[in-house]
């Protein structure tokens, strides 16, 4: 199979993998040596420091990375719930046009541009929480994980919808035969063995919503002060991906604000990566 | 338990519908003919925003298709690799390298591409710049949707074309494409509909907000569909521009739905 003369072929292949593979080493070489530096100058204690004022060389991430867990646990509170019953409601209990209909419209919602949630977010759900809730302005933790729950919908929904389908059709007949009413069947066979497919559609999900930036970045508010207290989710708040967006602009190039920049895109890189790692291998194997 | 399930559903069953109409209803007042049409172009300013986005949708446009230019024949490659060269344990490799790199947040890439391109490269804030760092993002997926479509085509037609002494290139021209075509395009489509609604990445390294028509060159920064609603979203003061900023949403939504479904009808159509 191996070629023993240089072709065209084998060479516009090597030429390809080698440009994609110099390439995105450069990137992460380059993400990876400005963080390095970071992280030796303050070492890696800034993690747990609550104070970020780059003009005073104060860094310290624990602000955003709480803002960045409490965004995305209020978004999978929201997201699995509604996802799981409406995966479950299409492939179960609905015929199988609306199925298709409440498929396209998933995909809809998954094409949306996070651009545009922003958008809907800034201007539907702020105000919506300013009144509800006599808040100052509405920016929030809680409006960011309102906004990232939409998000992630589609992603949760579709997977366990593919799960649930994926049962075998024997399965169901053996439950039936046993004479088990419709809740058993969910629960004692639907979900057990459809939930490989939820658990890495959930993985998939958390680490979509890691990696979020804009439509966080618009109705977060970007205040960089951890939470007083540590649940309130009512304040302005910044995470991660907000973060990076808000300062990339301003941050001079080579600067150690700049590198503090990189340490956050590092970090958000190695948990997303670890996201994406495990919902591949806990993938069931088909 | 079925009224209970069905209860937690509903909400997830209308909001994609009331999304999309609550957006064409607010850009209703600005969705005109002298959107596209007008001669009106945005100007820096704050009170001064017009009313034309055309410039704006050809940014987006460019973007999106260099990028794609860029990353197809190296997701082509890619994937021939994997069907020709690589050995299953290169394979398992590959595939695990291909969904890291796609779980890598695009702010990230956003983030290294402004080092390397703009500031090291010296590229500056460029179409160049937002264009390669959009085709490091889609890449993952592009190779993946064209490895399954290569895995796709039953092994004996490529063994039969092999046996009957056609080269590999031979293959990949005459059996291959004609066989996958529509796989691969349900594939470029989906890079294209991603590579239209990334912003993030290309914020601070391909765009700036008003004042180009045309770039004039590869080296020079365009305006996008994307970072345009971002700056008009923010200009909370100014009623003219939220409505453009809506317009823009509602045309940016149409351009990325029409790649998308056009995908997913393409998919359909395939497997039946």
């Amino acid at each position: 199979m191996l070629m023993l003369r240089p072709s065209m072929l084998a060479s516009f292949v090597w030429l390809g993998c080698l440009t994609a593979a110099f390439s995105i080493a450069v990137l992460l070489w380059f993400l990876w040596d400005n963080a390095w530096l970071f992280f030796q100058q303050f070492g890696i204690q800034t993690l747990w420091l609550d104070e970020w004022y780059p003009y005073e060389n104060l860094y310290g991430f624990l602000p955003a990375i709480t803002g960045t867990a409490w965004a995305l646990l209020i978004a999978l509170l929201i997201a699995i719930p509604c996802g799981l019953a409406a995966a479950i409601v299409s492939s179960e209990i609905v015929s199988s046009t609306w199925q298709a209909w409440i498929r396209l419209s998933m995909e809809v919602l998954a094409g949306i541009p996070s651009v545009v949630y922003g958008l809907i977010g800034l201007w539907l759900l702020l105000p919506l929480l300013q009144s509800q809730l006599n808040l100052l302005t509405g920016h929030s933790l809680l409006a960011a994980g309102l906004i990232l729950s939409l998000m992630i919908l589609p992603t949760i929904m579709l997977m366990a919808q593919d799960a649930l389908q994926g049962v075998a059709p024997e399965q169901r007949e053996a439950a039936k035969l046993l004479g088990l009413n419709w809740n058993q069947q969910l629960l004692r066979i639907l979900l057990p063995q459809a939930w490989p497919g939820i658990r890495s559609g959930i993985l998939l999900a958390v680490g979509r919503g890691l990696g979020e930036t804009m439509a966080v970045m618009l109705v977060v508010g970007s205040l960089d002060r951890m939470p007083q207290p540590f649940y309130n989710i009512l304040e302005p708040a910044q995470t991660l991906t907000s973060r990076i967006g808000r300062e990339m602009g301003e941050a001079a190039f080579g600067s150690l604000h700049f590198s503090a920049l990189m340490a956050c895109g590092l970090i958000l890189a190695i948990v997303a990566v670890f996201f994406s790692f495990s919902a591949q291998k806990m993938r069931p194997s088909t | 338990m079925k009224i209970i399930l069905i209860m937690f559903a509903i909400p997830a069953i209308l909001l994609p519908a009331a999304c999309v109409l609550y957006i064409f209803y607010q850009a209703m007042p600005a969705l005109n003919l002298s959107l596209i049409f007008g001669s009106d172009i945005s100007v820096v300013g704050v009170n001064s925003i017009g009313q034309s986005i055309l410039p704006q949708i050809t940014g987006s446009l460019l973007l999106m298709a260099l990028a794609c230019f860029i990353a197809l024949p190296i997701a082509f490659s890619i994937a021939l690799f994997h069907a020709f060269w690589a050995s299953q344990n290169h394979k398992k490799l590959l595939m695990t390298l291909l969904q890291m790199l796609q779980g890598i947040p695009p702010i990230v890439y956003g983030l290294c591409g402004l080092i390397v391109f703009v500031h090291t490269l010296q590229w500056g804030i460029s179409l160049l710049t937002g264009s390669v760092i959009l085709a490091i993002i889609i890449l993952p997926l592009l190779s993946n949707s064209l490895i399954h479509a290569f895995a796709r085509i039953p092994r004996e037609q490529t063994d039969a074309a092999l046996s009957l002494g056609l080269s590999k290139l031979n293959v990949i021209i005459r059996i291959w494409l004609p066989a996958s075509w529509s796989n691969i395009l349900t594939g470029l489509l989906l890079s294209m509909a991603r590579a239209l609604s990334e912003t993030a990445p290309i914020l601070f390294t391909a765009t700036v907000f008003s004042g180009i028509t045309w770039p004039d060159s590869i080296f020079s920064p365009v305006t996008s569909l994307q970072t345009h609603i971002f700056y008009l979203a923010q200009e909370g003061s100014n009623i003219q521009a939220i409505h453009t900023a809506w317009a823009s949403a509602a045309t940016l939504l149409l351009l990325v739905l029409c790649f998308s479904l056009m995908a997913g009808y393409l998919r359909r159509y395939d497997t039946t």
